[in-house]
Formats: C-alpha cells, structure tokens, sequence
C-alpha cells in the first residue's frame, strides 16, 4: 500500500517537472491578441514571437486555425449552353481560416508519413462531409475545396516565413485578409527536432467586429426588421432633403 | 520596432468595410459609380438600378447584398423625382395606389423567391441572367428607337402616333374609371403589372421603370406626361417594400453601401437634370442603351464561356 502511494507520487512529480520542462522550452507572443473588424478593416498582420530551447537544425512549424464550420463546395455543369450550379458537397468542419508557416519545406521538416498522422498540411486535415449525402469522386470535391480557400486567401501555406535566430529565437508575420471571419483563432507552434516534435505552445487571437460597422451588423441580424425600417426612412429622408436643398440652390 | 497594421496607412484610408457585404470597398468608387448613375438618371430620366446593381456586382459586392441595397437606394431618387413631378402635377395617385398594390405583393412574392433560390444556390445564376434577359431586351429597343427617332429627326419628318390603342385587354372586368389619366380600363390591369414588376424589382434589385413605364403608355394607354410621375410613386412602395422585406429576410441590405450610393445619386441627378438641353435625348439614349447593351454582354458572357474553375465555395458566416 505504502510502496504503491511513493510509486504514484514519483510519478506524478516526474509527470509534473516533465511538463513544466515543456512549456518551457518554447514561449511566445503575439503583437496583437484581438483583431479588431472596424470601418477601416483591410486585414490584419500580427507578428508573432517567441523563444524556444533549439539547437542546430531545429525547425519551427506555426499553425493559424480559424472557427471550423459548415463549407460548402458547388460544382458547375453546362445546361442549354449556360454554367449552371448543378451539384454540391457540405463541409461540416471546415477550417474557415488556416494558415501553416514553416521556416522550411515542411516536406523536409517532416515525411508525409508524419504529417498525414499529425494533421499538418491542407490535405491531411481531416475534415468531415455531411452525413446522408453519396459522394463520388471525393478527392475531386477535397481538392476543389483546398483550391478554392486558397484562392480567396483563406488558406495559406507561407513556408520558408518563420525566421529563426541563433537557434533561440523566432518570428513570423500572420496575415489575416480582410474577408476574415470572426471568432476565436487557434495559433500552434510546434518545435521540431529531427522530425520529432519537442514542444509547442498554443495562443490566440480573437477576431470580432467592433464600431459602428459591428453594431449595424448586429442591428441587421437581431432586429432585422426594424434595421429595413430604417434603411428606408433615411433614403426618403435624403430624397426629401435633396429635393428642399436643389431648389433653393 | 515591431510594427504591425502595416495596411493601415494613408493611401487606405478612403476605405470603408460594408458591414453587412463583409469587405473593404472604396468610398469614392462607390459615390463615383452613384453619381454617374444619378447624372443619367436626370439627363435620360431612367437608368437606375437596371445598371447599378451590374455594376455593384462587377466591383464583387455578392449579388444578393447588391440587390438588396440598391433597392434601398433607389427610395431615394425616387421620392425626390416623385416631389418635383407632383409640383407640376404629374402624377395620377389614384393608378399609383392600384399598380402600388400590385407592386407590394409582387415584391413580397419576389423576395421569397430570392430566398428560395439563395437556399438552393440557383440565385446568382437567376439574378444574372435575368439581367441579360431584361438589359438586352431595353437595350437594343432603346437602340432602335432612338436611332429611328435621329434618322427621322434628320429626314425632318414629324410623326404623331395614336394617342393609345385600345385591344382585348381593355376588354377584362372590374372597370374603374381613372380621372387623372383620362381612362376607364379593368383594374386587373394595372395589378397585374404591378405584382409583375413587383416580382422583378424584389429579384434584380430595380425600381422596374424601364418595364412599366412602356406598359403604362402600351398596354394602359396613360397620357405620356403622367408616366414618370406615376411610375416614381409606386416605384417608391415597391422598394420601400422590397428593401424592408429583404432585410428581415434574407439580412442583406448594406446601409452604408446604399448610403453613399444614394449620396452619389441625389447629387448626380440635380446636375443632370440641369444639363439635360446639351445633348438631344435620342443622342443620350443611343449613349445609355450601347452602355445597357455591353452590359448586357458582359453579364452573358460570365454566363456562357467555360469558367476558369468549374468549383466554388460558399462559407457560411
């Protein structure tokens, strides 16, 4: 009884020092944990920074991941000579935001193996598709979909943008376009020693809309109707005025 | 040191994030592109949305959130064209309330139908080539008009046609007599073309003059000085109707888009209209319809020729 308690707190003291030897290894920090979305919103970019416990040859892999929700991919086909939306596939949870920086290729951080396992990569996430629905030709619609959020800057692969300092330090810039959605971003780091990973640390970054351009956005979904109301009265308003103004001119 | 916001600095500051759109967008483009609208609309007297929600979906404003703020937009140029004709007496209120009533259920009809179609994702498809369908048709008779109108002027030939012609229409039940307009016609009529129209201003995002302007003086038979007046009052319901409806909806009027489009346009309008005696009308509108027309065939185009990516996404907020 008595040598079973020492055992099991042995145990949790190795288990405790070995984590806080973890976490300590690597630390970072962001220039700017809240995102603001305002009347002047172009996009964002956030300087991440930190220090980590390297030797020679380490690498550094970041990633950026946004809410994770419903995505949903149309095909196009011809009808009557005309391009017609005729078929699509529901994404449940798809990453609306996902960006992974590395200070290297991440092929030579780590085999494909590896990255299928860890998740790392556009293609290797695993990302659900709507129960009840027959897919064919699932990779088409899997490709399609990483094409398409890399296009509209979504989804970014930014290798060889984490520089790295004296094996202790790094920093890499995180871009948030201005087509970003709100809500809470994940923001990995992962420490690599010899495709092993030796640490990582987890931030993150809150994007919300704020200012007017937030409150008319909330006025237009919580009191829709009265946002319509509005809308119109301040049209008939400057018609009216417009029409007492250019007369007198 | 560390320096970040790099994208914030002056020569961006003439930006302005749609709130309800969701992006950036030029302030100046937005108030250039209304009162150049607005400049046609006093020089020709029509030319509203028919040409402002293309245009709005050329600078990649999605084309539900550009129909719905143009339709907001449009209230305004329309109360202040509905004032000026009333001064001079130019609107037959009593035809204005039927084609009104009409108009107010088309447009319910039509922003169910809009909502219907963004559920299925057939709406830009729809929107589009709606647009094609109409701006081609306006278009090219416009066209033909005004060029039969200059070929004739030139001739100096002055023709005057019948003032209207009665046909099997006149013949419906239900006959009211319209004082104003001089008429005695079934009121089955004008509410028809108003839940017609009604339907079309809710989908494309217009006030439907250039559809029921030529209804009322073709198939109603109204004396032409009433028809503009008449039109701009009902015209004010229907989108009054259409933008309210699309807000509690569908969410997607923007009011700050369609306020500096409406900026734009009521400035537009007061200079046009003031300048409307430097070009002869059928010159102007031979101008505005071979701008209709390429419209019209750059909209078809997008419709016809094999996308770059056959793929899209939607990303629900």
């Amino acid at each position: 009884m008595n040598s079973f308690f020492h055992i099991n707190i042995f145990f949790l003291v190795l288990f405790i020092t070995s984590n806080t030897y973890a976490q300590n290894q690597i630390i970072a920090d962001l220039s700017q944990e809240n995102v603001k979305i305002s009347t002047d919103f172009q996009g964002a970019k956030i300087l991440l920074f930190g220090a980590y416990d390297g030797q020679k040859g380490d690498d550094i892999i970041v990633i950026v991941t946004g809410p994770k929700g419903l995505v949903t991919v149309q095909k196009k086909e011809k009808i009557l000579g005309v391009w017609v939306n005729t078929r699509k596939v529901n994404y449940i949870n798809a990453p609306k935001y996902l960006s992974i920086s590395s200070n290297r290729k991440i092929e030579d951080i780590l085999n494909k193996k590896t990255q299928k396992i860890s998740e790392i990569g556009l293609n290797n996430l695993k990302i659900r598709i709507q129960p009840g629905i027959k897919v064919d030709n699932k990779k088409q619609w899997r490709q399609a979909l990483t094409r398409n959020m890399l296009k509209s800057n979504l989804w970014s692969i930014n290798e060889n943008s984490v520089s790295l300092n004296k094996d202790a330090l790094f920093r890499s810039f995180l871009k948030l376009p201005s087509n970003v959605i709100t809500g809470q971003f994940e923001v990995k780091i992962l420490h690599y020693r010899n495709s092993k990973l030796v640490s990582q640390q987890i931030n993150s970054i809150n994007v919300s809309k704020s200012g007017i351009s937030a409150e008319i956005y909330n006025i237009a979904q919580n009191y829709s109707t009265l946002y319509g109301i509005f809308a119109v009265f301040l049209a008939v308003l400057v018609g009216w005025g417009s029409n007492l103004i250019f007369r007198k001119v | 040191m560390y320096y970040y916001n790099l994208l914030n600095n002056d020569e961006t500051l003439m930006y302005i994030y749609l709130p309800i759109a969701e992006q950036p967008i030029h302030a100046l483009v937005i108030l250039g592109v209304g009162a150049f609208l607005g400049l046609i609309m006093g020089l020709v007297g029509v030319g509203g949305g028919f040409l402002l929600t293309p245009i709005m979906m050329f600078l990649g404003i999605p084309p539900p959130v550009a129909v719905a703020s143009v339709a907001n937009q449009l209230v305004a140029p329309s109360v202040s064209g509905v004032l000026s004709h009333w001064k001079r007496s130019n609107v037959d209120f009593k035809m204005g309330t039927v084609l009104l009533l009409g108009g107010v259920v088309g447009s319910s009809i039509g922003v169910l139908l809009f909502n219907f179609l963004g559920k299925i994702g057939q709406l830009d498809f729809v929107i589009k080539s709606s647009y094609v369908i109409f701006l081609t048709l306006i278009g090219s008779l416009m066209f033909a008009e005004s060029l039969r109108l200059i070929l004739r002027t030139r001739k100096g030939k002055i023709s005057r046609g019948k003032l209207h012609q009665h046909n099997w229409l006149h013949g419906l039940p239900f006959k009211i007599r319209f004082r104003k307009s001089k008429l005695y016609i079934s009121i089955l009529l004008p509410i028809l073309i108003g839940v017609i129209v009604g339907i079309l201003a809710a989908l494309m995002g217009i006030g439907g003059g250039f559809i029921i302007v030529p209804a009322m003086i073709y198939l109603l038979g109204m004396p032409t000085s009433l028809v503009v007046g008449t039109s701009l009052f009902q015209i004010i319901f229907v989108a009054a109707n259409t933008t309210i409806l699309q807000a509690s909806q569908n969410q997607t009027v923007d009011i700050v888009l369609a306020t500096i489009l409406l900026l734009g346009s009521v400035i537009g309008v007061q200079i046009g209209s003031r300048y409307t005696n430097i070009l002869k009308g059928e010159y102007l509108r031979l101008i505005l319809s071979s701008i209709i027309i390429l419209v019209s065939f750059k909209l078809l185009i997008d419709l016809i020729a094999v996308p770059s990516d056959l793929f899209s996404v939607i990303i629900s907020r």
